[in-house]
């Protein structure tokens, strides 16, 4: 296969808070090819969000990318070196903040906010913003950038976009914001497209018309994508790869089959369990028990195992890393699980953990009984 | 609807505020022991004299007769007499106007043209040393009366310093005849600001104050918007960022106290014309309530309620003119 067109390499970005430092991406490596849909899934807080604006070096203050490369068609967009006294610092082929600016943000990564009704600017006409970006990332004169802005908003199936141009965001339903903020990315003309849980805000009909629509402007076009869900049908839908994110970690990367009929994590597994498949027909879903972790704090070990149904002693003890659990000639198969035998670490002579998971969800509905 | 019969419309319907001004005026003013004969006539005057007096200024006829009678004046443009000027009360305040506009409007623009960009500057320096010095230069500049900062800017700058005057206020527009010191209009203009540059500071200095606070944590709230990570994702330049993005949305709130402050530098205008003895609405309005000329009284607070009204109103046509979301009236 060719160059990734993005890859990402062991990249970590913290907050530095009052109250310690919050890791909340922590080490994650995935890489996106030309023309794919790549996934990145995981629960809220999963550090989704932080991973995407990590990649365009966005991160407000309190945060910082503290280690790891980013690069994308064969520059850096961040990267590190160890200077003569051990200190890191920016390597030379880091691109700048200019840099950033000019020539990669907007011109080749846009990104899709996840909520259309704050991302739109409430005092200025939709057109005139859609202009705005359009004239700077592609340097069109102020009618060209027009007429391709009205001809983006056709494209993204808003009816009457002459007039449309003109009005201003609350004059547009949340769905119709949402085309808007997609008209926005594809017109720039980017390699890559960050959709940040792009159809969240939206009712389930639709979030249905608005993938369907970046299925076909994702072939007219052929441009990449990193898509954040939270949500396994949308993944379904539309990725082609997926990788799965747990607490700043990536615990599973595998091609959309592979993870949905071949699922190596338990965590994956558990998150496929709780909602409803149309090709599988259960009688109760399964919530993954118990809440997420604060990332300020994360468990010892493998960071799923007080919620794991597989979890035994060595879980505690030992962090696996990704490996690749595919067999030779399959794709790509990784998974963070010590009960795989790539491991080999003990896993099936370690006891089982007792079940005890604090302060989540069961916790707090036996408490509430008790009171009845 | 557009502009214009919105504008027309919202004056309209402050009639009813200007009747009840004018209505509880007039019986605060009636309401208050002793009266303008009294004053004129000093103690024990003969009575022949005090009814003929009464006669005169229409004093003797009962409160609601009077009430009616000065509403239809109202309603005519006829702000009835002054007694204690023995001149018709809309001349009066026409004289006085002017000088209290010429200040009020400078202190606002003296307020406006500094608040702002240290606002902006603060709220982008958020908790670095500029901001810290802009927060508790407002916070000393919202605590501190006009005329207290009036009497130490006389102390230092006209006192022992002796840079500007401390009295009164001539305007720029005045004929050179009357100015002392002044033989062409140039002249008369430079003598004009140099008057105005102290009582414009000590009313502004408020305004500024509170203005530069609400830039302040509007900017601070804009700048975290969603709308500004957009623009930053998209490479917009950060520089545009402040002055467009965040800058334009920012303003409503600027937009309300500025409107409403309007008023209380009118108030604030009371004070300092005394401090500075400038002979505008501020002194005019105190020699009426010491006289007890009612009609003056009640002509003075009227034009007060009016500048309220039309304050307002300004205020209103510029956040609908600003914010896309305010409509003049015809979707809601």
């Amino acid at each position: 296969m060719s160059d990734p067109l993005l890859s990402v390499e062991n990249l970590k970005t913290q907050f530095f808070t009052e109250d310690g430092t919050v890791r909340a991406v922590d080490g994650i490596s995935f890489d996106v090819h030309e023309g794919e849909i790549v996934g990145l899934v995981g629960e809220s807080g999963a550090g989704k969000s932080v991973a995407t604006s990590s990649l365009l070096r966005l991160v407000d203050s309190p945060g910082e990318i503290v280690g790891g490369e980013v690069t994308f068609k064969g520059r850096t967009l961040f990267g590190l070196e160890e200077d003569a006294n051990g200190d890191l610092r920016p390597r030379d082929d880091m691109l700048s903040e200019e840099e950033m600016r000019r020539e990669i943000r907007g011109r080749e990564i846009a990104i899709i906010f996840q909520d259309p009704m704050e991302s739109l600017n409430p005092v200025f006409t939709v057109g005139g913003q859609l202009r705005e970006f359009i004239e700077l990332n592609r340097d069109l004169s102020e009618e060209e950038a027009k007429r391709e802005a009205i001809d983006m908003l056709r494209e993204v199936g808003i009816p009457a976009p002459e007039t449309r141009y003109d009005e201003y965001p609350h004059q547009f339903s949340g769905g119709m914001r949402q085309r808007v903020l997609i008209a926005m990315a594809l017109a720039c003309q980017p390699d890559l497209i960050i959709a940040d849980e792009p159809t969240t805000a939206l009712d389930v009909t639709v979030e249905g018309q608005i993938l369907a629509m970046v299925e076909e402007l994702q072939r007219k076009y052929d441009t990449s994508f990193v898509w954040v869900t939270h949500d396994m049908s949308v993944v379904a839908e539309i990725c082609d790869r997926v990788n799965v994110m747990y607490l700043g970690e990536i615990i599973e990367h595998a091609t959309v089959d592979d993870l949905f009929y071949d699922t190596k994590h338990p965590y994956t597994r558990a998150l496929l369990d709780s909602m409803p498949r149309p090709d599988e027909t259960v009688h109760e879903l399964n919530p993954i028990r118990g809440v997420m972790p604060e990332a300020i704090d994360p468990p010892s070990g493998c960071r799923f195992h007080p919620r794991c149904p597989d979890g035994r002693e060595v879980c505690r003890e030992v962090h696996p890393e990704p490996r690749d659990l595919a067999e030779a000639g399959e794709p790509t198969h990784r998974a963070a699980c010590v009960k795989y035998d790539a491991f080999d670490v003990g896993y099936d002579e370690s006891r089982p953990l007792e079940a005890d998971v604090t302060g989540g969800f069961d916790a707090g509905l036996t408490e509430t009984g008790g009171d009845e | 609807m557009g502009l214009l019969r919105y504008t027309l419309w919202r004056f309209a319907q402050s009639i009813p505020v200007l009747i009840g001004i004018i209505t509880i005026t007039f019986f605060l003013a009636n309401q208050i022991p002793g009266d303008p004969v009294e004053i004129m006539l000093g103690p024990s005057p003969a009575q022949e004299q005090v009814e003929a007096i009464q006669a005169r200024y229409g004093l003797d006829r009962p409160a609601h007769e009077r009430y009616l009678t000065y509403l239809a004046g109202v309603a005519t443009g006829d702000l009835g007499w002054s007694i204690y000027y023995d001149r018709p009360v809309l001349e009066m305040i026409l004289l006085r106007l002017p000088v209290t506009m010429y200040l009020t409007v400078s202190a606002f623009a003296f307020a406006i043209v500094t608040a702002i960009p240290l606002g902006v500057l603060s709220a982008k320096r958020r908790n670095e040393p500029a901001d810290h010095v802009s927060r508790v230069v407002s916070l000393v500049g919202v605590s501190t009366p006009s005329f207290w900062i009036g009497l130490m800017l006389i102390i230092v700058f006209a006192f022992h310093l002796g840079w500007f005057p401390a009295r009164g206020l001539p305007l720029p527009w005045a004929s050179p005849a009357d100015v002392r010191g002044a033989s062409t209009q140039v002249e008369v203009v430079r003598t004009s600001l140099y008057h105005l540059a102290m009582p414009m500071v000590a009313l502004g200095t408020l305004q500024m104050a509170q203005i530069t606070r609400i830039e302040r944590s509007s900017m601070v709230d804009s700048l975290q918007g969603e709308y500004v990570k957009l623009a930053r994702a998209y490479g917009v330049p950060e520089s545009t960022i402040v002055r467009k993005h965040a800058f334009q949305v920012a303003q409503l709130p600027v937009i309300t106290i500025v409107g409403l402050g309007l008023s209380t530098a009118l108030g604030g205008a009371v004070l300092t014309e005394t401090v500075f003895e400038i002979q505008g609405m501020g002194r005019l309005i105190i020699t009426a309530i010491n006289n007890q000329d009612y009609e003056l009284i009640m002509g003075t607070t009227f034009m007060f309620g009016v500048a309220f009204v039309v304050g307002v109103i300004i205020t209103d046509i510029a956040y609908a003119y600003i914010d896309p979301r305010v409509t003049y009236g015809d979707e809601a």
